[in-house]
């Protein structure tokens, strides 16, 4: 695993602490080039990793990327599928059924669409979640084709949904998907950490990747920040922290020191838009050591 | 423990559902909805017992309460027979289609000592919380202006088919998606005493209008401006912006973040003279358990503290959902409904 992640937040308007700012960020990267320059910034200070929403804009990315191998040629994806806002206005426009309907069977040419209705055996209409969920993640997971994903994340509202339900099959059935369909480990974000680890392990899911807010103020750790801290120092799996600047209320170096202090911890994600921000928190992460 | 069901399983239901199944005193036995490809899913991943029929379910079911998210037509018959049955309820927003289905069910209330709620998740968000108490201790002094904006990419194509579509089963942009911010209004202002020049119109529907815009005239002077869009694909999700102005200083708030003007040095701890701004970060509490949004856990762990310690939702009640629906359709009467 790697210990920096670069973060795409910043470029789609996500900023948790002000509407104002989002705003800001999303006209300043509404040209794809805009994006691209922040992550060759990155890539140039030896950030390799990033982690991707599969939000429309990073198909666009991914495809930039697929035309310049060799410019990107250590390049290591963690994607977070999926990207829920996307999925939420089409149900309000067309039902769950409906919605599900257009993403399952979006950009596909008619052979294609026939080689999905073999393979997930009709699954809408043999009505089985864990099938429609198959083909799901195959939909969001083919702009990232011919690219070296290392993990694939399960985005937070859906990990967390699904936590809530207790749904133990659908879990254990997307971490076999993603080992054997793509070969890589599955991860899962999610804004419940310590209730997450513990179900993850019921699950059978050993030493599991788990990504979350984890910051010096608590922002974003649910039920509370001494519950985190408890369950990265005690229980087998792979902590990856994420928020650590909790939306730029904490400064970088108390934000790297916090998380430093939390031995466990594999990696840190973090997103910045300028190249003074993104050599600041590299030299302080690495300042703590490599690993 | 207390026991209880969902009835309407579409996202609303699931988010209630997922949120209340963690919570400790909660049992939910059942869950009732229109589609077999949920119920299938549902009672296969969760082992929960599953209904089409929701007066089966709760004859059954042993229930202390029920959350009800279905289509807002289907509310008002499915909230009488669970006042009949004594159960305790939380409503998904808006409360009713009409007036008179409110004023029925807040009547039958009368005399029951059940707690009610509806699902207007916004009046638990960590900053309009915050807004409020600056609004209740009157620290803007007597209010002159406001406005209450909220703008979202919710609807960006003529949507034929579903319920959304559909004004007599509560669909539109007024009933569905401007209903949140009237009810802010009724919440952090007050209800109005005058609605004029009120404007609906349709972009992408045809049945339904898509932006909503109203003037709220008050008998103390104050008055203030409505203005909803639903249809704004710059936006990346639904966005608030809220804004009044008094006599003593003027606060601008979303739902991330808020800043107050104080004319002068006010008698408030932190604050001074001038701008304050404070973000959500420097305020906020966790949750028990998260889905969605702080507001979402806040509002059902409300819900059933009620219960648990026998009062009365007073945050948000039936009879708040009701002056809504007043509100909404003295806002329709005075509109009027045209195509672009």
């Amino acid at each position: 695993m790697d210990r920096i992640i670069f973060g795409d937040n910043q470029f789609f308007g996500i900023n948790h602490m002000s509407e104002e700012k989002a705003q800001a960020q999303s006209e300043r990267f509404k040209d794809i080039n805009a994006i691209i320059k922040v992550i060759d910034t990155a890539y140039d200070c030896g950030i390799h990793a990033f982690m991707f929403n599969t939000h429309d804009r990073v198909a666009e990315l991914c495809d930039h990327f697929r035309a310049n191998p060799e410019k990107y040629a250590d390049l290591r994806l963690y994607p977070s599928i999926p990207y829920a806002h996307k999925y939420a206005n089409a149900v309000n426009e067309k039902g769950m059924i409906g919605a599900l309907n257009d993403f399952v069977f979006a950009d596909r040419s008619a052979a294609q669409v026939l080689g999905t209705l073999a393979r997930g055996a009709m699954s809408i209409v043999s009505q089985d979640m864990v099938k429609v969920m198959k083909l799901l993640v195959d939909a969001e997971m083919r702009m990232f084709k011919g690219l070296n994903v290392r993990a694939v994340f399960l985005q937070n509202i859906v990990t967390d949904l699904l936590l809530g339900l207790g749904a133990k099959t659908v879990f254990v059935e997307f971490a076999n998907h993603i080992r054997s369909i793509y070969g890589v480990e599955p991860a899962f974000n999610t804004m419940n950490l310590p209730q997450l680890v513990d179900f993850l392990l019921q699950c059978g899911i050993e030493n599991p990747i788990i990504c979350s807010s984890i910051n010096k103020i608590g922002y974003l750790m649910n039920p509370d920040k001494t519950s985190y801290e408890g369950a990265i120092r005690t229980k087998p799996f792979r902590p990856m922290a994420m928020s650590i600047l909790a939306s730029g209320a904490v400064g970088p170096r108390e934000a790297v020191e916090y998380v430093a202090s939390q031995k466990n911890i594999r990696s840190i994600v973090f997103g910045a838009s300028s190249k003074a921000h993104i050599q600041e928190t590299r030299d302080l992460i690495l300042s703590y050591g490599e690993d | 423990m207390l026991r209880g069901a969902v009835i309407g399983f579409g996202r609303m239901g699931l988010t209630h559902f997922s949120i209340l199944n963690t919570h400790p005193d909660v049992q939910f036995v059942a869950v009732c909805d229109s589609s077999s490809f949920m119920l299938k899913n549902v009672g296969k991943y969760t082992g929960i017992e599953t209904f089409k029929d929701y007066r089966k379910m709760i004859d059954r079911s042993g229930l202390d309460f029920v959350i009800v998210a279905t289509p807002t037509g289907m509310h008002a018959e499915i909230v009488k027979y669970a006042i009949q049955s004594n159960l305790h309820i939380f409503v998904e927003k808006p409360f009713a289609l009409n007036v008179h289905q409110g004023e029925e069910l807040v009547g039958m209330l009368k005399g029951k000592k059940l707690v009610n709620q509806i699902g207007y998740v916004i009046r638990f968000n960590d900053v309009i919380i915050q807004v409020k108490k600056l609004l209740d201790a009157g620290v803007l002094g007597d209010l002159l202006t406001f406005k209450m904006e909220m703008h979202g990419p919710t609807l960006l194509k003529d949507a034929k088919s579903g319920w959304r579509s559909k004004k007599r089963e509560g669909g539109g942009c007024l009933y569905d998606f401007a209903s949140h911010s009237i009810d802010l209004i009724n919440y952090l202002i007050g209800v109005p005493d005058e609605i004029t020049g009120s404007v609906l119109q349709s972009i992408h529907s045809v049945n339904v209008e898509d932006s909503v815009s109203s003037t709220f005239l008050y008998k103390n002077g104050g008055r203030g401006n409505l203005l909803v869009n639903w249809s704004d694909p710059s936006y990346r999700k639904p966005a608030y912006r809220f804004e009044a102005l008094g006599r003593s200083g003027k606060i601008i708030a979303d739902l991330h973040a808020y800043k107050v003007f104080f004319r002068a040095k006010p008698e408030l701890d932190g604050f001074t003279q001038g701008w304050n701004q404070r973000y959500v970060t420097d305020f906020v509490e966790p949750v028990r358990f998260y889905v969605r949004g702080f507001e979402f856990t806040r509002q059902l762990d409300y819900f059933i503290d009620c219960i648990l310690e026998n009062r009365p939702s007073d945050v948000c009640s039936f009879e708040h959902g009701l002056e809504t629906d007043i509100v909404i359709e003295r806002i329709r009467k005075d509109g009027e409904i045209r195509g672009l």
